[in-house]
């Protein structure tokens, strides 16, 4: 047995101190106490690079006053031997809302089946959208929480940022440790960082509802700020621009939950000359090249999946390879960030219990992070990022007296944390002293002698008596301090035969008082012999450092562990559509060679790949002017100009992989249909794997989608309060939308064309984002796609265009163009329908499916699109319909899908027909290309072969193999005993403009 | 309902009703003179096909399908048709279909196909079957000449009955009354938005239990209604007893495999004659159970995406395909925007791309919901003594290259095959003058 001097003796009488603040009245005399206490014989790590054997650590009124390797202790310092433990700088946590009132969030409302909240319900001056929250200050509320603060001491963490997770803009967070002192005391710092996210929080507010909306919101919060800020007098008060100006030189944590956001984020960021702090999803290792040239410091969360329950295979079905492969990777990403050389601070946000902070850190660490990494994370990190270095975070002199001290290497399974100093206060966590109690004890009571076995350790202690050779009883035991009670029953019927003890610490044992069943007072000893008899101690394997699949691109099922990269491809005696004036070429090679079509013509060689196309067809890519794949959705303002979607492009939608296996090879992502003027549209290319910028067509025409209308007037929501609520109110929408952006582009042109020594003292006007968009449209420099269906509204639309000097580029749906389609040729507009759709609502009980030859006879340009993920896959099957309803030609039929749409984005210069020159975004049919029989066999973008349906075949075969390895890790992991939660699944959500409320459905459930 | 809304779906209503008498083609007399067709392909529906063959029927039934050199050869008794070059097919038939009693979705006014309640076996779908839908006449357009009008909603949806795509009012309409019981089996996982996440998430139904109970209270209230000497007559017991006793099939909808093996052993114990089960590839996870047991499948439509990012691309395109491997009898159908349900031959043309032999996808849109509906002894096929129900079209029927209708019968009546869409389609080429 180990003999120690248990440390908490030594605290037993220290209690908690009246307020420490010279300014604060007193109620009794003077008690102002050196605090000085010297720490001992520790291993100490003052940061996660220095590590003193043998060290001494000196606090006094609790600060650091010197820490070293064998200081003398000075007279006076209470001496603390702490041989045997570790001393660490005590965790800060950047994620919390620690002594802040909680945040009441409404249920329900929004707009989405009730009356639209249209402006802030947020009283007093405060900003015009009641998710900006910057005023916002959380030391004005913060408030010592004994409970929440013991809970956080006991995960080790010492000091916490604490802010309300509430809006878009946020407001400051504050500095505080977790002593429980006066409030005036443990904040060390107050506006510490300026806190943001892509969530409305509180906010009902019918703007915004969407990822687009709240990229759009922050952007003009910027520019507003900026003009704001810019004038004097005040044009008005507003309280949280205040707020928000006066928080841009603190430190901008910017709250996302994943990768995707957290480079949405950025690029906010990058806009307006920000480096924000990202608090990420945990899942950032599957982007991180991309992650890493953010440049940016993160936060990342260490609450890794359960495993699914898949032991029915049926269940299993519904988990998908991207939860199963999150499930074995998570706990790999700080080792990935690690390895990425990119800065981040850990925190226990988001777990379940925040008490499993070590437990989650040790995993990462068993999963690759270093255990200096991991330090690093927890403490030196965090407070290097709220620049609160200077006073938490390591172990020198000045700092306070923030620091752990454990039972052992603090990253070990065993070890526990004891104690958890904060500001020189001392908080026990886990009361354990180093006396081993574990042996054989000779037990006398009364006059029977038994053999006492205490197996376990401490905490955790196990008592058996031998009764005899042949039985043994379990005691029932407490142990508290020096004190303890025991109790046994001493034949195997348990029938009065209970003996009860109750006693005190005496040597190496115990000794005490007791009684016999039968009422009899006993006296009682028990006296250490020796060890327990060593079992067979199983070897503990040496854990094996867990193996994980491969990092894919996208990281969904059908990815890739390499992006696909363009080749050298020939491909050899195809029927060849070139759309242009030599129409169809029979028996004809096609070379593809640095994503360009390099020749057309026959006996065309290569050293690259060849590809047999004999009986096959090959086409232009089919282009779709219309969809919503891949990060479509709505934001609801009646103008909402200022939104893009390429803020929320969807880089892993498994309709991008289905679109190719269909020969879709670019398409027009669309705002959906909720207002007049809806969102900016972004034109991509289906590059399976890349990430969410490389979507995009680089130096491609801007356009914005517009809506006429049963949506715009909110038909499917008969509480809607919104302005317009009929087609008169819709055309003012736009008339008005133009006549100011006329105003605004006025007051600019004066300003813009003063003297620059009147410039100077005059504030420039407020640049408004809404305008700008529209001003684009006037300029030419953006053009528009218009959702309509009926022919007073389309007539409308052009002659508001006309109005304004600006004209419509494509009416989109355009169901009765037919009846206006002499007019849309005058106007100049373009027309980009579906097939054979109708009678779905009120506004196309006229549509026909001759609409879309009576236009392109009439000489309107023509195009079938989608709007639909599934008709997205099968537009050169819609296009046939062209030919059954109107007798359309084949050739004039495959250009409705491909060379047409591709001159109404204004992509023919590079792609929709086969011409040497041209971008090589081609696809290979395994037959007649218009035919119900034929499938895509080979969808190629800019050379690179995206879609194959051999590959397709294989990477089925890949999928099944790395589900099962998985499967079978995931029942072996729920065998071992480890949580697993219940199969579920996230359906696919898929979006057509008839949603035109499906963001704030989610939002609001 | 504000006043706008209310005065808007009047209108809307007031245009359907105006608008239909004014454009839907008015029905056919019944066959007077024989009819003979000769010299097409005859697809009969079983598997065959006929070159160079012909085709017989008088009084609405069929007298002769064969080789053109076996046709009758007194040419004067017969109206003629020269179909040579072109293909011949038994009207297709849509099953689960809400046609006839939806106009337009979106408009509450003119849907008529999902009643209050959640067991309404006594609700009767061809009671609201609108034989002047402007929707009927675009499908018979593509050669869908039968559809089974099926009401929605609730558990037991109610009574479906096969119609006929002609006729003056529902009466006439009526192929095959009260043909199916609809059943949507209960949900064993159900959809829960996780805002933690951000997403919808699917977990399992904790009423689920307690669903079958009220489902199994039901059924075993209806056979021991069906066996009590004397009894008050109650609607809704008495509409079930068809299930019985054979004359009706039972419909059931289900979304998973599990609630697939659930429903049909409930059914089974609860001596339910004849079952069917709509689904969609969770069939394929039961197929040997679904074979054994003789259950046919219902297909929702093909041209669908699949459901789970892991599914391979072309799961729906190739599940009738596995399913006929597989052994199962099934028949397709659409679901969705009803407009859509003219593109059925397509979904047949589909299944065949990936896999399918072509007659047997033929057999899916034709005699397989025949017999799933309990009408195959009398249409489905081209065989003598059927119903003429067919089509005559340009090329091949499941291909959008091929899909012309020149002529088509029901019961032996000439059907007109131009509607509201042809007409508007004449008015606007007339307007600019355009060359058809």
């Amino acid at each position: 047995m180990k003999k120690a001097i248990p440390i908490f003796i030594l605290f037993l009488l220290l209690a908690q101190r009246s307020f420490s603040q010279e300014t604060f009245p007193r109620n009794d005399v003077k008690d102002d106490r050196a605090e000085a206490y010297a720490f001992t014989h520790a291993v100490i790590f003052t940061n996660s690079s220095t590590k003193i054997e043998n060290g001494v650590l000196l606090i006094r009124k609790g600060k650091i006053e010197k820490v070293g390797a064998g200081l003398a202790v000075p007279a006076g310092y209470t001496e603390v031997d702490l041989k045997g433990k570790y001393i660490y700088p005590s965790f800060i946590d950047l994620q919390t809302n620690y002594g802040l009132p909680k945040v009441e969030t409404p249920t329900g409302g929004g707009g989405f089946s009730g009356p639209e909240q249209i402006q802030s319900k947020t009283k007093g001056a405060y900003n015009a959208n009641q998710g900006i929250k910057a005023e916002y200050n959380a030391s004005d509320e913060f408030t010592v929480d004994s409970k929440t603060a013991e809970k956080l001491r006991a995960s080790g963490i010492g000091t916490v940022l604490t802010f309300r997770s509430d809006g878009i803009a946020r407001g400051t967070s504050a500095v505080v440790t977790l002593s429980e002192d006066q409030d005036n005391v443990v904040i060390l710092k107050n506006k510490a960082a300026a806190h943001l996210s892509f969530n409305r929080g509180s906010s009902r507010q019918m703007y915004p509802v969407s990822q687009m909306g709240f990229s759009a919101l922050l952007r003009q919060t910027y520019l507003d700020a900026d003009w704001y800020d810019k004038q004097t007098p005040k044009p008005f008060k507003d309280l949280s621009l205040d707020g928000w100006i006066a928080s841009q030189n603190l430190p901008q944590i910017f709250e996302t939950n994943g990768w995707v956001k957290d480079l949405r984020a950025d690029k906010i960021g990058d806009e307006f000359g920000k480096q924000y702090i990202l608090y990420g999803g945990g899942d950032e290792y599957q982007r991180i090249s991309e992650i890493k040239a953010t440049n940016a410091s993160f936060i990342i969360p260490v609450n890794f999946p359960d495993a699914y329950d898949v032991d029915d295979p049926f269940d299993a079905d519904r988990v998908s390879l991207t939860d199963m492969k999150h499930w074995e990777m998570a706990p790999a990403n700080a080792s990935f960030m690690e390895k990425a050389g990119i800065e981040f601070a850990i925190t226990s946000d988001r777990l379940k219990d925040r008490a499993d902070l070590l437990k989650n850190v040790r995993k990462a660490i068993e999963y690759g992070l270093t255990e200096a990494a991991a330090l690093k994370a927890l403490t030196e990190t965090p407070a290097k990022l709220v620049n609160v270095q200077n006073q938490v975070g390591s172990l020198a002199t000045g700092l306070e007296a923030n620091f752990l001290i454990s039972s052992g290497n603090i990253f070990d399974e065993a070890t526990v944390i004891n104690e958890n100093w904060v500001q020189g206060k001392r908080y026990p966590v886990k009361e354990v002293d180093n006396t081993d109690l574990s042996g054989k004890y000779k037990l006398t009571a009364g006059d029977k002698s038994y053999t006492l076995e205490v197996s376990g350790k401490s905490g955790d202690y196990k008592f058996k008596v031998k009764i005899t050779d042949s039985l043994s009883m379990d005691a029932k035991s407490k142990l508290e301090r020096e004190l303890i009670s025991l109790s046994f029953n001493t034949t195997k019927e348990k029938k009065n035969d209970l003996v009860r003890l109750t006693g005190w610490r005496q040597g190496t044992g115990w000794k005490g008082e007791g009684q016999l069943a039968d009422g009899k007072s006993i006296t009682w000893n028990a006296d250490f012999t020796g060890a327990l008899d060593k079992k067979d101690n199983k070897k503990e394997d040496k854990k094996e450092k867990p193996t994980i699949g491969d990092v894919i691109y996208p990281f969904v099922a059908f990815g890739s562990k390499d992006l696909i990269k363009p080749e050298e491809i020939l491909i050899k005696n195809a029927t060849v559509w070139t759309n242009e004036k030599d129409g169809i070429l029979q028996n004809t090679d096609i070379l593809i060679k640095d994503g360009k079509i390099a020749s057309i013509g026959k006996n065309l060689t290569t050293n690259g790949k060849t590809i047999d196309g004999t009986g096959k067809h090959l086409t232009p890519g089919v282009v779709d002017e219309h969809t919503h794949i891949a990060g479509g959705g709505n934001d609801v303002a009646a103008n909402s100009s200022m939104v893009r979607i390429e803020d929320q492009l969807d880089a892993q939608d498994a309709d991008i992989y289905r679109g190719l296996a269909g020969g879709v090879v670019a398409v027009q992502v669309l705002h959906g249909s909720a207002n007049p003027i809806g969102g900016q549209s972004a034109l991509i290319k289906l590059k399976w794997g890349v990430g969410p910028e490389e979507l995009k067509i680089k130096g491609a025409d801007k356009f914005i989608k517009f809506a006429l209308g049963e949506n715009v007037k909110r038909t499917g929501n008969p509480q809607s309060n919104r302005f317009p609520l009929t087609r008169m109110g819709v055309e003012q929408v736009y008339v008005d939308a133009f006549t100011n952006a006329a105003v605004y582009e006025k007051k600019w042109k004066e300003y813009n064309s003063l003297p620059e020594k009147q410039k100077a003292n005059v504030a420039p006007p407020r640049k408004d984002l809404v305008d700008e968009t529209i001003l684009e449209i006037v300029r030419g420099k953006r053009f528009v796609t218009c959702h309509s269906y009926v022919q007073s509204e389309i007539n409308m639309m052009m002659k508001v265009a006309e109005r304004f000097g600006f004209h419509i580029n494509t009416f989109t749906h355009i169901l009765e163009g037919y009846k206006v389609a002499d007019k849309m040729k005058a106007h100049g507009a373009a027309a980009s329908t579906f097939s054979d759709w109708w009678d779905y609502k009120w506004e196309v009980h006229y549509a026909i499916p001759y609409n879309a030859a009576i236009m392109q006879r009439v000489g309107v340009l023509t195009a079938i699109n989608s709007d639909d993920a599934n008709m997205g896959r099968r537009l050169n099957q819609e296009a046939a319909k062209t030919i059954k309803y109107g007798d359309v030609t084949e050739e004039e039929a495959l250009k409705m899908v491909t060379l047409n749409p591709a001159k109404m984005l204004h992509l023919d210069n590079q792609i929709g027909s086969l011409k040497v020159g041209k971008s090589a975004d081609v696809v290979l049919w395994t037959g007649h290309p218009l035919s119900v029989y034929s499938k895509a066999d080979k969808t190629i973008i800019e050379g690179a072969i995206y879609f194959d349906i051999e590959k397709d075949q294989q990477l089925r075969k890949d999928l099944e193999k790395e589900r099962a390895r998985l499967i079978n890790k995931m029942i072996d992991s729920k065998k071992s005993g480890a949580p697993a939660t219940k199969a579920g699944s996230k359906p696919h959500m898929e979006y057509h403009c008839e949603d035109h409320g499906v963001d704030q459905a989610i939002y609001e459930n | 309902m504000n006043q706008n809304t209310i005065k808007f779906l009047l209108i809307a209503f007031l245009f359907i009703t105006s608008n239909l008498v004014a454009q839907t083609p008015y029905p056919a007399d019944p066959q007077q003179k024989p009819m003979l067709i000769s010299g097409g392909t005859i697809h009969v529906g079983t598997g065959q096909v006929i070159e160079n063959g012909a085709l017989a029927f008088e009084a609405g039934k069929i007298t002769y399908v064969g080789p053109s050199s076996g046709a009758p050869t007194d040419k004067t008794k017969y109206d003629v048709i020269d179909a040579t070059g072109k293909q011949i097919y038994p009207g297709f038939i849509i099953p689960n279909s809400q046609l006839g009693l939806e106009e337009i979705s979106s408009v509450r006014a003119t849907v008529d196909s999902d009643e209050h309640g959640d067991f309404n076996p006594n609700v009767r779908s061809l009671i609201a079957y609108n034989t002047d839908s402007e929707i009927i006449p675009t499908y018979r357009f593509n050669g869908i000449l039968l559809a089974e009008a099926a009401p929605e909603g609730g558990i037991i949806s109610g009574t479906s009955s096969v119609m006929q795509l002609e006729g003056w009012n529902w009466e006439d309409a009526a192929y095959s009354k009260d043909a199916a019981i609809h059943m949507n089996w209960p949900a064993m996982q159900k959809r829960k938005f996780d805002f933690s996440t951000f997403t919808v998430t699917s977990e399992p139904n904790p009423d689920y239990g307690k669903n079958i109970e009220e489902v199994n209270l039901f059924f075993n209230d209806a056979i021991s209604y069906g066996k009590l000497s004397s009894k008050e007559v109650n609607l809704k017991m008495e509409a079930m007893q068809g299930l019985f006793t054979g004359s009706q099939v039972l419909i059931l909808h289900a979304n998973l495999a599990k609630e697939i093996l659930d429903g049909v052993k409930f059914a089974q114990a609860h001596g339910v004659k004849r079952i069917a089960v709509l689904a969609d590839d969770e069939a394929l996870k039961v197929a040997s159970f679904l074979k054994e047991n003789n259950i046919p499948i219902i297909l929702p439509p093909v041209h669908s995406v699949p459901k789970r990012d892991d599914d391979p691309v072309d799961l729906p395109y190739e599940l009738p395909s596995l399913l006929s491997k597989a052994g199962v009898m099934f028949a397709l159908s659409h679901q969705g925007m009803l407009a859509n349900g003219r593109n059925l031959p397509f979904y047949a043309g589909t299944a065949v791309a990936y896999g399918l032999d072509k007659e047997e996808a033929l057999k899916a849109i034709t005699l397989n919901p025949a017999k799933i509906l309990g009408i195959d002894k009398t249409t489905g096929s081209l065989e003598t003594g059927k119903d003429a129900s067919l089509f005559i079209s340009m090329g091949d029927a499941l291909d959008f290259r091929g899909n012309r209708i020149t002529e088509a019968f029901i019961v032996g009546k000439q059907i007109i095959l131009n509607s509201k869409q042809q007409a508007l389609y004449d008015r606007f080429s007339k307007k600019y003058n355009l060359k058809k």
